[in-house]
Protein backbone atom coordinates (compact mmCIF):
# COMPACT_ATOMS: atom_id res chain seq x y z
CA UNK A 1 0.00 0.00 0.00
CA UNK A 2 2.79 2.15 1.03
CA UNK A 3 4.18 1.53 -2.71
CA UNK A 4 1.17 2.99 -4.32
CA UNK A 5 2.47 5.96 -6.12
CA UNK A 6 0.26 9.05 -5.36
CA UNK A 7 -3.29 8.96 -6.10
CA UNK A 8 -5.53 11.03 -7.94
CA UNK A 9 -6.09 15.19 -6.87
CA UNK A 10 -9.44 15.81 -5.93
CA UNK A 11 -9.66 17.80 -9.35
CA UNK A 12 -9.22 14.37 -11.38
CA UNK A 13 -11.39 12.65 -9.12
CA UNK A 14 -14.07 14.74 -9.79
CA UNK A 15 -13.05 14.84 -13.60
CA UNK A 16 -13.86 10.71 -13.20
CA UNK A 17 -17.44 11.59 -11.72
CA UNK A 18 -18.48 14.05 -14.12
CA UNK A 19 -17.12 11.40 -16.51
CA UNK A 20 -19.42 9.03 -15.23
CA UNK A 21 -22.28 11.04 -13.98
CA UNK A 22 -22.66 13.47 -17.06
CA UNK A 23 -23.54 11.68 -19.87
CA UNK A 24 -26.38 9.78 -17.83
CA UNK A 25 -27.96 12.89 -16.70
CA UNK A 26 -27.57 14.01 -20.19
CA UNK A 27 -29.47 10.52 -21.37
CA UNK A 28 -32.08 11.29 -19.00
CA UNK A 29 -32.67 15.07 -19.82
CA UNK A 30 -33.08 13.33 -23.56
CA UNK A 31 -36.04 11.50 -21.78
CA UNK A 32 -37.51 14.24 -20.56
CA UNK A 33 -37.55 16.25 -23.78
CA UNK A 34 -39.23 13.57 -25.79
CA UNK A 35 -42.24 14.49 -22.99
CA UNK A 36 -41.87 18.27 -23.81
CA UNK A 37 -45.30 18.87 -25.94
CA UNK A 38 -43.43 19.94 -29.08
CA UNK A 39 -46.51 18.71 -31.26
CA UNK A 40 -47.89 22.12 -30.27
CA UNK A 41 -45.59 24.08 -32.47
CA UNK A 42 -43.88 21.36 -34.96
CA UNK A 43 -46.36 18.94 -36.46
CA UNK A 44 -45.59 15.55 -35.49
CA UNK A 45 -47.10 12.52 -34.25
CA UNK A 46 -44.75 11.07 -31.80
CA UNK A 47 -41.99 13.33 -30.56
CA UNK A 48 -37.94 11.80 -31.93
CA UNK A 49 -36.63 9.12 -29.40
CA UNK A 50 -34.08 11.12 -28.06
CA UNK A 51 -33.00 9.37 -25.70
CA UNK A 52 -31.64 6.70 -28.54
CA UNK A 53 -29.27 9.21 -29.55
CA UNK A 54 -28.07 9.54 -26.54
CA UNK A 55 -27.72 5.34 -26.13
CA UNK A 56 -26.44 5.09 -29.53
CA UNK A 57 -23.94 8.11 -29.18
CA UNK A 58 -22.46 6.90 -26.34
CA UNK A 59 -22.34 3.44 -27.31
CA UNK A 60 -19.99 4.24 -30.45
CA UNK A 61 -17.98 6.77 -28.32
CA UNK A 62 -17.51 5.92 -24.88
CA UNK A 63 -19.44 2.49 -23.72
CA UNK A 64 -17.24 2.74 -20.59
CA UNK A 65 -18.94 6.42 -19.89
CA UNK A 66 -22.52 4.98 -20.24
CA UNK A 67 -22.92 1.21 -18.97
CA UNK A 68 -25.65 -0.59 -19.45
CA UNK A 69 -27.14 -0.10 -16.32
CA UNK A 70 -27.44 3.41 -17.28
CA UNK A 71 -29.28 2.84 -20.73
CA UNK A 72 -31.63 0.44 -18.30
CA UNK A 73 -32.41 3.68 -16.19
CA UNK A 74 -32.93 5.76 -19.51
CA UNK A 75 -35.30 3.17 -20.86
CA UNK A 76 -36.91 2.57 -17.97
CA UNK A 77 -37.43 6.15 -17.05
CA UNK A 78 -38.86 6.77 -20.48
CA UNK A 79 -41.35 3.49 -19.84
CA UNK A 80 -42.77 5.22 -16.34
CA UNK A 81 -43.32 8.80 -17.81
CA UNK A 82 -44.67 7.33 -21.10
CA UNK A 83 -47.56 4.79 -19.43
CA UNK A 84 -46.75 2.15 -21.71
CA UNK A 85 -45.73 -1.46 -21.51
CA UNK A 86 -42.88 -1.34 -18.32
CA UNK A 87 -39.37 -1.98 -19.72
CA UNK A 88 -40.16 -2.49 -23.09
CA UNK A 89 -38.09 0.31 -24.05
CA UNK A 90 -35.46 -0.43 -21.42
CA UNK A 91 -34.94 -4.07 -22.96
CA UNK A 92 -34.91 -2.57 -27.04
CA UNK A 93 -32.57 0.01 -25.81
CA UNK A 94 -30.29 -2.25 -24.48
CA UNK A 95 -30.07 -5.01 -27.01
CA UNK A 96 -29.21 -1.98 -29.28
CA UNK A 97 -26.86 -0.66 -26.77
CA UNK A 98 -24.98 -4.25 -27.26
CA UNK A 99 -25.27 -4.56 -30.86
CA UNK A 100 -23.82 -1.32 -31.18
CA UNK A 101 -20.78 -1.57 -29.10
CA UNK A 102 -20.35 -5.12 -30.46
CA UNK A 103 -19.72 -3.35 -33.74
CA UNK A 104 -18.57 -0.09 -32.73
CA UNK A 105 -15.29 -0.55 -34.17
CA UNK A 106 -16.94 -0.82 -37.72
CA UNK A 107 -17.82 2.86 -37.78
CA UNK A 108 -15.94 4.83 -34.67
CA UNK A 109 -12.77 6.12 -36.40
CA UNK A 110 -14.85 6.51 -39.63
CA UNK A 111 -16.18 9.89 -40.40
CA UNK A 112 -19.40 11.25 -39.23
CA UNK A 113 -21.45 10.30 -42.25
CA UNK A 114 -20.38 6.83 -41.89
CA UNK A 115 -21.79 6.95 -38.11
CA UNK A 116 -24.86 8.49 -39.32
CA UNK A 117 -25.16 5.28 -41.70
CA UNK A 118 -25.25 3.69 -38.61
CA UNK A 119 -27.69 5.29 -36.08
CA UNK A 120 -29.78 4.86 -39.14
CA UNK A 121 -29.53 1.10 -38.96
CA UNK A 122 -29.85 1.09 -35.03
CA UNK A 123 -32.67 3.39 -35.02
CA UNK A 124 -34.70 0.79 -38.01
CA UNK A 125 -33.62 -2.09 -35.62
CA UNK A 126 -34.89 -0.21 -32.79
CA UNK A 127 -38.69 0.84 -33.87
CA UNK A 128 -38.97 -2.80 -35.54
CA UNK A 129 -37.96 -4.72 -32.09
CA UNK A 130 -40.01 -2.08 -30.00
CA UNK A 131 -42.85 -2.82 -32.61
CA UNK A 132 -42.24 -6.84 -32.41
CA UNK A 133 -42.80 -6.38 -28.90
CA UNK A 134 -45.19 -4.09 -28.22
CA UNK A 135 -47.60 -5.84 -30.72
CA UNK A 136 -46.79 -8.60 -28.01
CA UNK A 137 -47.47 -7.55 -25.29
CA UNK A 138 -50.92 -6.02 -26.73
CA UNK A 139 -51.46 -9.13 -28.27
CA UNK A 140 -52.47 -7.48 -31.66
CA UNK A 141 -50.88 -6.50 -34.43
CA UNK A 142 -49.96 -2.73 -34.11
CA UNK A 143 -49.49 0.09 -36.48
CA UNK A 144 -45.52 -0.19 -37.56
CA UNK A 145 -46.03 3.52 -39.29
CA UNK A 146 -46.18 5.65 -36.16
CA UNK A 147 -42.56 4.46 -34.67
CA UNK A 148 -41.34 4.48 -38.10
CA UNK A 149 -42.36 7.49 -38.37
CA UNK A 150 -40.70 8.59 -35.29
CA UNK A 151 -37.73 6.50 -36.42
CA UNK A 152 -36.99 8.67 -39.35
CA UNK A 153 -37.27 11.85 -37.50
CA UNK A 154 -34.70 10.66 -34.74
CA UNK A 155 -32.04 10.19 -37.80
CA UNK A 156 -32.80 13.52 -39.34
CA UNK A 157 -32.32 15.93 -36.33
CA UNK A 158 -29.23 12.89 -35.63
CA UNK A 159 -26.35 15.45 -35.96
CA UNK A 160 -27.69 18.20 -34.26
CA UNK A 161 -27.64 16.30 -31.10
CA UNK A 162 -24.44 14.06 -32.20
CA UNK A 163 -22.49 17.52 -31.86
CA UNK A 164 -24.02 18.53 -28.64
CA UNK A 165 -23.01 15.05 -27.00
CA UNK A 166 -19.26 15.52 -29.12
CA UNK A 167 -19.11 19.30 -27.45
CA UNK A 168 -19.78 17.44 -24.17
CA UNK A 169 -17.27 14.98 -24.89
CA UNK A 170 -14.69 17.14 -25.49
CA UNK A 171 -15.45 18.95 -22.15
CA UNK A 172 -15.33 15.78 -20.04
CA UNK A 173 -11.80 14.52 -21.70
CA UNK A 174 -10.06 18.44 -20.88
CA UNK A 175 -11.73 17.40 -17.11
CA UNK A 176 -11.06 14.18 -17.21
CA UNK B 1 -6.30 4.97 -28.44
CA UNK B 2 -7.53 5.61 -24.85
CA UNK B 3 -7.13 2.71 -23.59
CA UNK B 4 -2.97 2.53 -24.36
CA UNK B 5 -2.85 6.35 -22.98
CA UNK B 6 -5.78 6.50 -19.87
CA UNK B 7 -4.99 3.26 -17.79
CA UNK B 8 -6.74 3.42 -15.18
CA UNK B 9 -10.09 3.41 -17.95
CA UNK B 10 -9.58 -0.42 -18.35
CA UNK B 11 -10.94 -1.68 -15.17
CA UNK B 12 -14.30 0.46 -15.85
CA UNK B 13 -14.83 -1.51 -19.07
CA UNK B 14 -13.99 -4.47 -17.83
CA UNK B 15 -17.18 -3.62 -15.57
CA UNK B 16 -19.26 -2.50 -18.17
CA UNK B 17 -18.55 -5.96 -20.14
CA UNK B 18 -20.92 -8.61 -20.96
CA UNK B 19 -21.99 -10.06 -17.53
CA UNK B 20 -23.74 -6.53 -16.61
CA UNK B 21 -25.48 -6.08 -20.32
CA UNK B 22 -27.20 -9.81 -19.99
CA UNK B 23 -27.99 -8.81 -16.11
CA UNK B 24 -29.71 -5.83 -17.54
CA UNK B 25 -31.53 -7.39 -20.36
CA UNK B 26 -32.84 -10.27 -18.47
CA UNK B 27 -34.11 -7.42 -15.72
CA UNK B 28 -36.10 -5.78 -19.12
CA UNK B 29 -37.49 -8.67 -20.17
CA UNK B 30 -38.26 -9.71 -16.78
CA UNK B 31 -40.05 -6.22 -16.10
CA UNK B 32 -41.76 -6.51 -18.76
CA UNK B 33 -43.49 -9.88 -18.10
CA UNK B 34 -44.21 -8.55 -14.40
CA UNK B 35 -45.71 -5.38 -16.01
CA UNK B 36 -48.22 -7.28 -17.76
CA UNK B 37 -50.07 -7.35 -14.26
CA UNK B 38 -50.39 -3.63 -13.67
CA UNK B 39 -49.42 -4.43 -9.91
CA UNK B 40 -50.30 -1.33 -7.39
CA UNK B 41 -46.38 -1.27 -7.20
CA UNK B 42 -46.07 -0.38 -10.74
CA UNK B 43 -48.75 2.41 -10.41
CA UNK B 44 -47.64 3.85 -7.72
CA UNK B 45 -43.90 4.14 -9.07
CA UNK B 46 -45.86 5.98 -12.02
CA UNK B 47 -47.64 8.58 -10.78
CA UNK B 48 -44.21 9.58 -8.23
CA UNK B 49 -42.07 9.48 -11.22
CA UNK B 50 -44.93 11.65 -13.50
CA UNK B 51 -45.52 13.81 -10.22
CA UNK B 52 -41.83 14.58 -9.89
CA UNK B 53 -41.14 15.32 -13.59
CA UNK B 54 -44.16 17.31 -14.12
CA UNK B 55 -42.68 20.65 -12.26
CA UNK B 56 -39.52 20.26 -15.13
CA UNK B 57 -41.79 19.85 -17.99
CA UNK B 58 -44.27 22.48 -17.20
CA UNK B 59 -40.96 24.71 -17.37
CA UNK B 60 -39.90 23.11 -20.50
CA UNK B 61 -43.85 23.72 -21.95
CA UNK B 62 -43.81 27.24 -20.88
CA UNK B 63 -41.44 28.67 -23.64
CA UNK B 64 -42.85 26.01 -26.15
CA UNK B 65 -46.91 27.55 -25.49
CA UNK B 66 -45.18 30.99 -25.61
CA UNK B 67 -44.19 30.08 -29.08
CA UNK B 68 -46.80 28.75 -30.28
CA UNK B 69 -48.82 31.68 -29.14
CA UNK B 70 -46.50 34.01 -31.52
CA UNK B 71 -46.95 31.73 -34.15
CA UNK B 72 -50.65 31.80 -33.62
CA UNK B 73 -50.85 35.79 -33.90
CA UNK B 74 -48.68 36.00 -36.30
CA UNK B 75 -51.29 33.78 -38.65
CA UNK B 76 -54.13 35.40 -37.12
CA UNK B 77 -52.62 38.80 -38.32
CA UNK B 78 -52.19 37.51 -41.96
CA UNK B 79 -56.01 36.35 -42.51
CA UNK B 80 -57.29 39.15 -39.90
CA UNK B 81 -59.55 40.57 -43.03
CA UNK B 82 -61.19 36.91 -44.11
CA UNK B 83 -61.74 36.48 -40.37
CA UNK B 84 -63.45 39.15 -40.03
CA UNK B 85 -66.06 38.55 -43.19
CA UNK B 86 -66.64 34.94 -41.69
CA UNK B 87 -67.41 35.80 -38.07
CA UNK B 88 -69.50 38.71 -39.25
CA UNK B 89 -71.88 36.06 -41.13
CA UNK B 90 -71.33 33.62 -37.99
CA UNK B 91 -72.51 36.58 -36.11
CA UNK B 92 -75.35 36.89 -38.11
CA UNK B 93 -76.51 33.07 -37.78
CA UNK B 94 -75.69 32.89 -34.46
CA UNK B 95 -78.03 35.64 -33.01
CA UNK B 96 -80.60 34.04 -34.71
CA UNK B 97 -79.76 30.55 -33.13
CA UNK B 98 -79.76 32.45 -30.07
CA UNK B 99 -83.35 33.45 -30.10
CA UNK B 100 -84.41 30.26 -31.22
CA UNK B 101 -82.12 28.97 -27.73
CA UNK B 102 -83.62 31.49 -25.55
CA UNK B 103 -87.33 30.41 -26.72
CA UNK B 104 -86.26 26.42 -25.80
CA UNK B 105 -84.63 27.38 -23.16
CA UNK B 106 -87.66 28.76 -21.25
CA UNK B 107 -89.95 26.13 -23.22
CA UNK B 108 -87.67 22.93 -21.73
CA UNK B 109 -87.77 24.47 -18.29
CA UNK B 110 -91.53 24.54 -18.25
CA UNK B 111 -91.39 20.97 -19.17
CA UNK B 112 -89.56 19.56 -16.77
CA UNK B 113 -90.90 21.49 -13.95
CA UNK B 114 -94.08 19.91 -15.19
CA UNK B 115 -92.86 16.59 -15.30
CA UNK B 116 -90.69 16.86 -12.16
CA UNK B 117 -87.62 15.28 -13.91
CA UNK B 118 -84.53 14.76 -12.18
CA UNK B 119 -81.94 16.91 -14.49
CA UNK B 120 -78.60 16.17 -14.84
CA UNK B 121 -76.47 17.57 -11.59
CA UNK B 122 -74.81 20.25 -12.69
CA UNK B 123 -70.68 19.71 -13.74
CA UNK B 124 -67.88 21.78 -12.10
CA UNK B 125 -64.73 21.75 -14.01
CA UNK B 126 -61.01 22.17 -13.65
CA UNK B 127 -58.60 23.64 -15.96
CA UNK B 128 -55.27 23.01 -16.61
CA UNK B 129 -52.37 22.75 -19.08
CA UNK B 130 -51.00 19.85 -21.07
CA UNK B 131 -47.41 19.67 -20.17
CA UNK B 132 -46.33 16.18 -20.85
CA UNK B 133 -47.00 15.04 -24.64
CA UNK B 134 -47.56 10.79 -25.27
CA UNK B 135 -43.97 10.50 -25.73
CA UNK B 136 -43.74 7.08 -27.06
CA UNK B 137 -45.31 5.26 -30.50
CA UNK B 138 -47.37 2.72 -28.92
CA UNK B 139 -49.18 4.89 -25.99
CA UNK B 140 -52.11 8.00 -26.55
CA UNK B 141 -51.53 9.56 -23.31
CA UNK B 142 -50.96 13.06 -22.19
CA UNK B 143 -49.86 14.24 -18.33
CA UNK B 144 -52.05 17.58 -17.22
CA UNK B 145 -50.69 19.98 -14.34
CA UNK B 146 -53.87 19.02 -12.50
CA UNK B 147 -53.68 16.27 -9.39
CA UNK B 148 -55.17 15.47 -6.34
CA UNK B 149 -54.83 18.69 -5.15
CA UNK B 150 -57.02 20.37 -7.40
CA UNK B 151 -59.63 17.83 -6.80
CA UNK B 152 -59.23 15.47 -9.96
CA UNK B 153 -59.77 11.82 -9.74
CA UNK B 154 -59.26 9.31 -12.04
CA UNK B 155 -62.87 8.37 -14.37
CA UNK B 156 -62.99 11.99 -15.08
CA UNK B 157 -63.69 13.00 -18.42
CA UNK B 158 -60.88 15.28 -20.29
CA UNK B 159 -62.52 18.20 -22.62
CA UNK B 160 -60.74 20.59 -24.72
CA UNK B 161 -62.65 23.78 -26.79
CA UNK B 162 -63.85 21.44 -29.26
CA UNK B 163 -65.19 18.02 -27.66
CA UNK B 164 -64.28 15.39 -25.11
CA UNK B 165 -60.49 14.32 -25.66
CA UNK B 166 -60.35 11.49 -22.93
CA UNK B 167 -60.36 10.57 -19.27
CA UNK B 168 -58.28 10.81 -16.38
CA UNK B 169 -56.45 7.63 -15.82
CA UNK B 170 -53.97 8.03 -12.74
CA UNK B 171 -53.50 11.14 -10.64
CA UNK B 172 -50.41 12.34 -8.70
CA UNK B 173 -50.69 15.25 -6.22
CA UNK B 174 -49.76 18.08 -8.95
CA UNK B 175 -50.11 16.16 -12.03
CA UNK B 176 -52.49 13.08 -13.81
CA UNK B 177 -52.55 11.46 -17.31
CA UNK B 178 -55.13 11.80 -19.64
CA UNK B 179 -55.84 8.29 -21.76
CA UNK B 180 -57.07 9.83 -24.99
CA UNK B 181 -59.80 8.52 -26.85
CA UNK B 182 -57.48 7.47 -29.36
CA UNK B 183 -55.14 4.98 -27.19
CA UNK B 184 -55.76 1.25 -27.88
CA UNK B 185 -56.84 0.86 -24.12
CA UNK B 186 -59.90 3.50 -24.23
CA UNK B 187 -63.17 2.14 -24.67
CA UNK B 188 -65.71 4.68 -24.02
CA UNK B 189 -69.77 4.23 -24.63
CA UNK B 190 -71.29 6.53 -26.84
CA UNK B 191 -74.55 7.26 -28.95
CA UNK B 192 -74.86 8.74 -32.56
CA UNK B 193 -77.03 12.10 -31.61
CA UNK B 194 -79.82 11.30 -34.23
CA UNK B 195 -80.82 8.11 -33.58
CA UNK B 196 -79.82 6.87 -30.71
CA UNK B 197 -78.06 4.14 -32.08
CA UNK B 198 -75.39 3.20 -29.14
CA UNK B 199 -71.94 1.97 -29.63
CA UNK B 200 -68.67 1.78 -27.71
CA UNK B 201 -65.87 3.79 -29.03
CA UNK B 202 -62.54 2.10 -29.39
CA UNK B 203 -59.22 3.50 -29.97
CA UNK B 204 -56.52 1.42 -31.88
CA UNK B 205 -53.93 4.24 -31.76
CA UNK B 206 -54.68 5.34 -35.32
CA UNK B 207 -56.13 9.23 -35.58
CA UNK B 208 -59.42 7.88 -35.71
CA UNK B 209 -61.33 5.29 -33.40
CA UNK B 210 -63.58 2.19 -34.36
CA UNK B 211 -67.66 2.02 -33.80
CA UNK B 212 -67.55 -1.41 -31.89
CA UNK B 213 -70.72 -3.62 -30.72
CA UNK B 214 -72.81 -1.04 -33.04
CA UNK B 215 -76.63 -3.04 -33.20
CA UNK B 216 -77.30 -5.08 -35.96
CA UNK B 217 -79.02 -3.67 -38.83
CA UNK B 218 -78.52 -0.07 -36.88
CA UNK B 219 -78.85 2.67 -39.47
CA UNK B 220 -77.37 6.08 -39.86
CA UNK B 221 -75.15 7.86 -42.14
CA UNK B 222 -71.83 8.78 -42.11
CA UNK B 223 -71.27 12.84 -40.68
CA UNK B 224 -73.83 12.46 -38.00
CA UNK B 225 -72.76 13.57 -34.80
CA UNK B 226 -71.59 11.02 -32.18
CA UNK B 227 -71.59 12.17 -28.35
CA UNK B 228 -71.69 10.09 -25.12
CA UNK B 229 -74.57 7.95 -23.66
CA UNK B 230 -73.46 8.17 -20.14
CA UNK B 231 -74.20 4.80 -19.26
CA UNK B 232 -71.84 3.16 -17.29
CA UNK B 233 -71.74 5.83 -15.43
CA UNK B 234 -68.46 7.27 -15.50
CA UNK B 235 -68.45 10.19 -18.20
CA UNK B 236 -71.42 12.39 -18.01
CA UNK B 237 -74.16 12.08 -20.81
CA UNK B 238 -74.09 14.41 -23.91
CA UNK B 239 -70.26 15.07 -24.40
CA UNK B 240 -69.58 15.89 -28.15
CA UNK B 241 -67.02 13.43 -29.01
CA UNK B 242 -67.23 13.82 -33.04
CA UNK B 243 -68.98 12.58 -36.11
CA UNK B 244 -69.00 9.50 -38.01
CA UNK B 245 -66.94 8.22 -40.90
CA UNK B 246 -67.29 5.47 -42.80
CA UNK B 247 -64.58 3.28 -43.56
CA UNK B 248 -64.21 1.32 -46.90
CA UNK B 249 -64.65 -2.03 -45.20
CA UNK B 250 -67.75 -1.61 -43.79
CA UNK B 251 -66.61 -0.19 -40.29
CA UNK B 252 -67.46 2.99 -38.70
CA UNK B 253 -64.92 5.34 -37.17
CA UNK B 254 -65.33 8.71 -35.71
CA UNK B 255 -63.50 11.61 -36.12
CA UNK B 256 -62.90 13.31 -33.12
CA UNK B 257 -63.77 17.25 -32.27
CA UNK B 258 -60.81 17.55 -30.30
CA UNK B 259 -57.78 18.05 -31.85
CA UNK B 260 -54.47 16.15 -29.87
CA UNK B 261 -52.52 18.12 -32.00
CA UNK B 262 -53.36 21.72 -31.20
CA UNK B 263 -53.55 20.85 -27.02
CA UNK B 264 -52.98 23.21 -24.69
CA UNK B 265 -55.52 24.20 -21.90
CA UNK B 266 -57.96 21.48 -21.11
CA UNK B 267 -61.03 21.45 -18.93
CA UNK B 268 -61.36 17.97 -16.42
CA UNK B 269 -64.99 17.66 -15.71
CA UNK B 270 -65.91 16.59 -12.02
CA UNK B 271 -69.30 14.90 -12.52
CA UNK B 272 -71.13 12.90 -9.89
CA UNK B 273 -73.21 10.20 -11.24
CA UNK B 274 -76.83 11.37 -10.42
CA UNK B 275 -77.37 9.18 -7.46
CA UNK B 276 -74.55 10.56 -5.88
CA UNK B 277 -76.26 13.97 -5.44
CA UNK B 278 -78.64 15.13 -4.28
CA UNK B 279 -82.12 15.31 -6.02
CA UNK B 280 -81.45 17.60 -8.94
CA UNK B 281 -85.01 19.36 -9.33
CA UNK B 282 -85.88 21.53 -12.50
CA UNK B 283 -85.91 25.51 -11.97
CA UNK B 284 -88.98 26.48 -10.35
CA UNK B 285 -90.47 28.50 -13.57
CA UNK B 286 -94.17 27.87 -14.22
CA UNK B 287 -94.69 31.81 -14.24
CA UNK B 288 -98.11 31.50 -15.82
CA UNK B 289 -100.04 29.68 -12.70
CA UNK B 290 -98.83 31.78 -9.96
CA UNK B 291 -97.11 34.52 -8.61
CA UNK B 292 -93.78 32.88 -6.91
CA UNK B 293 -92.41 30.37 -8.70
CA UNK B 294 -91.80 27.85 -5.81
CA UNK B 295 -95.49 27.65 -4.80
CA UNK B 296 -96.40 27.06 -8.59
CA UNK B 297 -93.75 23.91 -8.30
CA UNK B 298 -95.75 22.40 -5.33
CA UNK B 299 -99.23 22.48 -6.64
CA UNK B 300 -98.05 19.63 -8.28
CA UNK B 301 -98.63 16.68 -5.85
CA UNK B 302 -95.44 15.13 -4.96
CA UNK B 303 -93.41 17.37 -6.68
CA UNK B 304 -91.32 18.88 -4.11
CA UNK B 305 -88.90 15.57 -4.54
CA UNK B 306 -86.69 15.08 -1.15
CA UNK B 307 -83.31 14.22 -1.28
CA UNK B 308 -83.55 10.72 -1.18
CA UNK B 309 -86.79 10.66 -3.12
CA UNK B 310 -87.27 7.36 -5.72
CA UNK B 311 -87.35 9.88 -8.51
CA UNK B 312 -83.83 8.85 -9.67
Amino acid sequence: MSFEPIGPTPAARAGKIALLVLPFLAGLLCVLLSFVPLSQIIYIDVAPAFALMAVYYWAVHRPDVFPPYAVFAVGLLYDLLSAGPLGLWALVYLIVYGLVVSQRTLVVAQSFSVIWVGFFVAALINGVLGWLLASFYFGQMLSIWGVLGQMLATVAIFPVFANLFQKLQDWLLVQG
Amino acid sequence: MIDQTNRPALPIRDVSGRVPLIFMVSLAAALLLLGRAETYVVDRARQVVTDLAAPLLEMASRPVAAVRRVVESTDQYAYVFDENERLRVENKQLIEWKERAIQLEARLARYEALLNVQVDPEISYVTGRVVGDSGGPFVETFIVNLGRRQGVESGQAVVDTQGLLGRIVATGVEASRILLLTDLNSRVPVVIESTQVRAILSGDNSSTPRLDFLPPGSEFQAGERVVTSGHGGLLPPGLPVGTVVEGEDGLYTVRTYSDRTKLDMVRVLQYLFPTEVDAQDPPPILEGTAEDAPGAVSAIPGSRATPTGDGT
